[in-house]
């Protein structure tokens, strides 16, 4: 076999893995769409309010937020994205949130869940702050004593409940 | 006697390579928000250890031995099982590649595509993962098609860089003084 051939069969992998990944990337949102309701696009977050279903974060509303960031002290690395705080209050009226409103960030896939109080959300210093990963999801990342660390950041965040007392 | 596949010395230069995989990984940071960046760095260890011990496998060692490293040092966000597989992954692709295309990285579209392919390797690993899981479609539509697009950018500046790394040690006299050890 020629050295061409050889190339063209190495090109030829590298398209069928793109084509595979990005085919059961839109099998995938096919299927979320037919099974969600209008108002909740594929991907998009829903956000509940004591239990009911006011809004979904969608991608679209990301340039109405500030990018921020900050570099982690556990590998160093610059967690960059949308403040959790702006992406509630660009849903949820802000007079309704106090201090110890509790916002809780889960992820279904990864069996996680963070609580946290408005007052943590609130301080900017506290960088509570949605990081886009590779796959485009959403990581909900921080700086607060505790929930600084990659095993209690939560990965794939596909729920926003907020609960007022 | 039987002789072996790798020889010690062999084995202790790719021990060596994985090292400086895991040690790029930790120690090397670029100011890129892109995924796959890192590609650039372990990429091109990658093929200038493919070229140094030019033996079918020899990325696969590195790949393997680094996953170990990575694994039991804890990097990466997605869990031990899906470090050690994503770095495994990148070696063996390396190797199908390189059987393909002859062997040489010191040919550069070897290398580049080296570099593409052995980098997707990890992007496959880490998607694949996130299929079984049942982790959401992603937040951003465009995210995945980026996502590709860094990792085969990134591959292929890291395939670059191990070309041109393998050029100097040519021109060094490295491999001279290899064959002399050999």
């Amino acid at each position: 076999m020629n050295q061409t051939k050889r190339i063209i069969i190495v090109v030829i992998i590298l398209f069928v893995i793109i084509a595979v990944v990005l085919a059961v990337d839109f099998l995938q949102r096919q299927n979320a769409a037919s099974q969600l309701p209008a108002d909740m696009p594929p991907g998009s977050i829903p956000i509940y309010v004591n239990g009911k279903f006011t809004a979904s974060f969608v991608s679209e509303d990301l340039n109405q937020l500030g990018l921020v960031s900050f570099v982690d002290d556990e590998e160093g690395k610059t967690q960059e994205g949308y403040l959790l705080r702006d992406v509630i209050l660009l849903y949820i009226d802000g007079g309704s949130l106090d201090s110890d409103t509790s916002v809780k960030v889960s992820s279904s896939s990864r069996e996680k869940v963070q609580t946290l109080t408005w007052e943590e959300i609130d301080q900017f210093n506290n960088m509570v702050l949605f990081d886009i990963s590779g796959r485009g999801t959403l990581k909900l990342v921080s700086k607060i004593p505790g929930f600084d660390i990659r095993d209690a950041w939560v990965q794939d965040v596909d729920k926003i409940e907020i609960t007022t007392p | 006697m039987k002789e072996r596949y790798f020889s010690t010395f062999q084995l202790i230069l790719l021990a060596l390579f994985s090292a400086l995989v895991v040690v790029a990984k930790i120690v090397l940071r670029m100011p890129l928000q892109l995924t796959g960046h890192s590609g650039i760095f372990w990429m091109a260890i990658i093929i200038v250890g493919a070229k140094v011990v030019p033996k079918p496998g020899a990325a696969s060692v590195i790949g393997v031995t680094s996953g170990l490293l990575a694994g039991f040092l804890g990097l990466g966000d997605f869990g031990a099982l899906n470090t050690f597989l994503s770095y495994t992954m990148v070696g063996v692709m390396s190797d199908i590649v390189l059987w393909l295309l002859g062997g040489d990285p010191e040919i550069l579209f070897v290398s580049v595509l080296v570099g593409i392919l052995g980098h997707m390797g990890k992007f496959v690993v880490k998607w694949s993962f996130g299929v079984i899981a049942g982790v959401p479609v992603g937040f951003i539509a465009f995210g995945l098609i980026k996502s590709v697009i860094g990792y085969i950018i990134f591959g292929a500046i890291g395939g670059f860089l191990g070309w041109l790394t393998l050029k100097a040690l040519r021109k060094a006299g490295f491999f001279a003084y290899l064959a002399e050890k050999r």
